[in-house]
């Protein structure tokens, strides 16, 4: 649909309060805009929504979003705050975050690539340890690992599978090119927000919505159970699958509810399980029921006390020696954070081509190993343009980022490094891209960093990538610290269905219908049921014509 | 020549409070190996409760026991026979100094014994306290330096249970000068795998007969590996090779692996436990058993 000459001049007029004073970043790439005025091709059917909307109409909807949390329940609180007990939510950006179909297949594409290696990887370095034997990958980083389980040496999952869910960490770089930052294997989280993001979006911008043909995400639950499923017990049927916690004091407490929810399996503590004759059984009001499949969102040292930290009261005692007898199913394999450890990182590139005989299809950012000779001189030259890191620690512990040290700071930096070559490695300081986000306070769009953990499940003969992600956005001016503790927020993510024009009058997640009368649209779907009146906010809309 | 043991480990727990619940895990049993031969193992316990086992990740047999009926005491006993014969012992090394470095340093030969090889919380030393340590010296053979080895720790050492614990690194151990079995062998191990010889931490029985020291209890001691030659057992508590008189119940990296006794209790209040070892030659005339209260520490 090409907007009218009226709609232009009338755009032209409201345009925006919300977007007066938006300015594209000069050295980032800006996922909206290409220039001033110009906007990528996939965001100018969103953006004219958007723009038709003046800056009390957005405040409204904002607030009509958060509202969708409060009443999701999809809220937090923060002990140290001054006010206890005050129930906050993650912030949500309306403005979503897109993808186009082409681009995306290619993402996908290297997803999978990345984490069929990878559980290759694991595989081998339990069993044969031929990529050590290849010395492909230096074997001292495996085994001083602490991550590294002997009780796994020997032993093969049932299914081959060791990262059933895999969170893969993305940025889009200014060069346009996706790189990948992290792989995260052991417990990763933040589902729950995709999946409560797009509610909120229906919810607060449902006839905008419905014009778009956006991939769905509602049916992660259902492939999750799936893959849980594909890897039970031989034998089994109709396997009886749990989701493992570590208890309401957990912050991602909410996210094992919910999956255990939506998957329509129990929630249970290590206290409502137990092992018997190395099956593990649940405690229920009927007696004893046998379970065969976990998804554990519960760390590798609090497993079990038998196996691993003898005074962790979280866990099941016994559950390893079940598991290890293919009595029970672990989601995701014990022993996995090796292989998504910092310093393993930088070889994933050579463990794609070593066990796919296949060239990388995401990019990692390039990594200089302070222990070659020519890395090394590298580095200490341009020392201001590097992120320096140690191999061993995590948490953001001991890190340099080169253009916001001081000298005495680099100087510093320089004598450790000199001293101890074989603990650094150096990554150019990558530029998240930015995206279109709207601040409170300042009541208008401007453009933050964004980044989007990728969620991937690799189940027995299945695969399954989430069409979408979750967007997280560093709400803090200038700031490219993205995590929801430190300020972070996040955005829908639309990956389309198609390329092509950007509108589309299909409608979107199978499972809804809507029907128009009198201008009201009552909509039913997995959502349940909602009515909404036409007013002037989607007036413009084709669907609504 | 062939020896009969009966081998009988007891361990008795008394709690303040009700357990409700509890998972035990005992790794106690002799195994089979190239010098002893397991001819019966049974156990039994107060709580009848049904015991299961599975296999450890060095594939050592561990037996567990669950059980959600309330209690306030628990008995527990393995009864095995083992016949135990004279184990094969290396004459001298084997290998040329030259051959011996060549394989220990060889790459596969390092992945295959990567687990007795690397340093943890137990046998990780301090650079700082490394120059007052027995070192291979370059034209000694492996067999020799570790019989040295093995004196040297015995010298260095004053047996003594009351400084250290069960979590007691070899660090630890090295500034008290003073230990038990468990300190020596960490220490040992620690040692020898400096000097890139496989090392791994055992745990068994002592022939009482012989008034070694730790035989009242299960007892730990080393095996490391020799060129040309394979693992051999050294006990540097006592200052010796491990023979006929050591029957042997698991291995492992260090103790971490090979922890007789695990468990997970729900009760609230203080308990008390007892355990006490009897290893008996069978042809002879059975000795007075020695029960000794001890929380859980080998000797």
């Amino acid at each position: 649909m090409t907007p009218t000459d009226m709609d232009e001049a009338e755009r032209q007029n409201q345009t925006s309060e919300v977007f007066r004073n938006y300015q594209i970043p000069p050295q980032f790439l800006d996922e909206v805009f290409r220039a001033p005025g110009a906007v990528h091709p996939h965001y100018e059917t969103v953006l004219q929504h958007f723009l038709e909307f003046s800056k009390d109409e957005f405040k409204e909807l904002n607030e009509h979003a958060k509202m969708s949390f409060f009443n999701q329940g999809i809220t937090f609180s923060v002990y140290s705050d001054k006010a206890k007990g005050v129930e906050r939510i993650f912030p949500f950006d309306l403005f979503p975050r897109i993808i186009p179909a082409a681009e995306w297949a290619r993402v996908e594409e290297g997803l999978v690539q990345r984490c069929l290696a990878l559980n290759l990887f694991m595989q081998d370095i339990y069993s044969d340890q031929h990529i050590l034997r290849d010395k492909v990958v230096p074997a001292d980083l495996i085994f001083s690992s602490k991550n590294y389980l002997k009780a796994m040496l020997g032993f093969k999952p049932i299914g081959g599978i060791y990262n059933h869910i895999s969170g893969t960490d993305l940025i889009k770089h200014s060069d346009g090119q996706y790189y990948v930052l992290e792989d995260n294997l052991r417990c990763p989280s933040g589902i729950s927000y995709v999946l409560s993001n797009r509610v909120a979006m229906k919810r607060t911008l449902f006839q905008m919505f419905r014009q778009f043909n956006v991939r769905t995400v509602n049916e992660y639950p259902q492939e999750l159970l799936a893959t849980m499923q594909s890897v039970a017990p031989r034998g089994i049927d109709m396997p009886t699958c749990v989701v493992l916690t570590p208890g309401v004091y957990n912050s991602a407490y909410f996210e094992h509810a919910f999956l255990a929810l939506t998957m329509g399996v129990a929630l249970v503590e290590g206290r409502d399980l137990y092992v018997e004759k190395n099956f593990v059984y649940m405690k229920t009001i009927n007696g004893p029921k046998r379970v065969d499949v976990v998804y554990r969102r519960l760390d590798d040292d609090f497993l079990d006390p038998m196996a691993f930290r003898a005074d962790s009261m979280l866990g099941v005692p016994g559950i390893m020696a079940a598991y290890k007898k293919g009595n029970v199913n672990l989601l995701n394999a014990p022993g996995t954070g090796f292989a998504d450890d910092k310093a393993v990182y930088t070889y994933v590139p050579d463990i794609i081509r070593y066990y796919l005989q296949q060239e990388p299809i995401l990019n990692n950012v390039h990594t200089y190993r302070c222990e070659k000779d020519d890395d090394f001189q590298y580095v200490l030259e341009n020392m201001a343009n590097l992120v320096i890191k140690p191999v061993d620690e995590s948490g953001g512990y001991g890190i340099l980022i080169g253009n916001k040290a001081t000298k005495e700071e680099l100087s510093e930096f320089k004598a450790l490094i000199t001293e101890n070559r074989r603990k650094y490695i150096a990554q150019p300081i990558m530029n998240l891209s930015m995206h279109a986000t709207f601040i409170e306070g300042e009541d208008q769009f401007e453009p933050r960093h964004v980044d989007l953990r990728s969620f991937t499940l690799l189940g027995k003969d299945r695969q399954f990538v989430l069409k979408g992600g979750l967007s997280r956005v560093a709400l803090k001016k200038g700031s490219l610290i993205v995590n929801s503790s430190q300020g972070g927020g996040s955005k829908d993510t639309w990956v389309m269905a198609e390329d092509g024009p950007s509108m589309s009058m299909e409608q979107n997640g199978s499972m809804e219908q809507s029907m128009t009368m009198n201008g009201q649209t009552m909509t039913m779907g997995p959502q349940g049921m909602s009515i909404g009146t036409q007013g002037s906010l989607s007036s413009q809309a084709p669907g609504a014509q | 020549m062939k020896t009969e043991y009966e081998v009988v480990y007891r361990t008795h727990n008394t709690y303040e409070q009700n357990v409700r619940e509890a998972f035990f895990s005992f790794l106690i049993q002799p195994c089979p190996d190239a010098s002893q031969v397991v001819k019966s193992v049974a156990f039994s316990n107060s709580l009848e409760a049904e015991v299961f086992s599975h296999a450890n990740s060095f594939g050592f047999e561990v037996m567990n026991l669950h059980t959600m009926k309330p209690f306030t005491e628990f008995e527990f006993q393995m009864k095995a026979v083992v016949e135990k014969s004279q184990p094969v012992y290396p004459l001298g090394s084997t290998l040329p100094v030259a051959e011996e470095q060549q394989l220990l340093g060889d790459h596969l030969f390092y992945l295959q014994n990567h687990l007795y090889l690397g340093f943890a919380h137990y046998t990780r030393l301090q650079e700082s306290l490394r120059s007052k340590l027995l070192m291979r010296a370059p034209d000694q053979g492996v067999y020799d330096y570790l019989q040295a080895l093995n004196t040297f720790i015995y010298e260095l050492l004053e047996f003594d249970p009351e400084p250290t614990h069960v979590c007691t690194s070899a660090n630890e151990v090295l500034k008290l000068g003073r230990g038990v079995c468990q300190d020596y062998t960490h220490l040992f191990i620690a040692i020898a795998r400096l000097n890139k010889i496989p090392c791994r931490y055992v745990s068994g029985y002592l022939n009482q007969g012989l008034n070694l020291t730790g035989s009242a209890v299960m007892h730990a001691w080393a095996e490391a590996f020799l060129p040309g030659f394979g693992w051999q057992g050294f006990d540097p508590t006592n200052n010796l090779l491990a023979d006929e008189h050591y029957i042997k119940a698991a291995h492992g990296s260090d103790y971490a692996d090979c922890s007789p006794l695990k468990g997970t209790l729900k009760t609230n209040g203080s308990q008390k436990t007892s355990y006490s070892v009897k290893v008996t030659p069978c042809p002879l005339p059975e000795t007075t058993p020695q029960p000794h209260s001890i929380s859980s520490q080998m000797m």
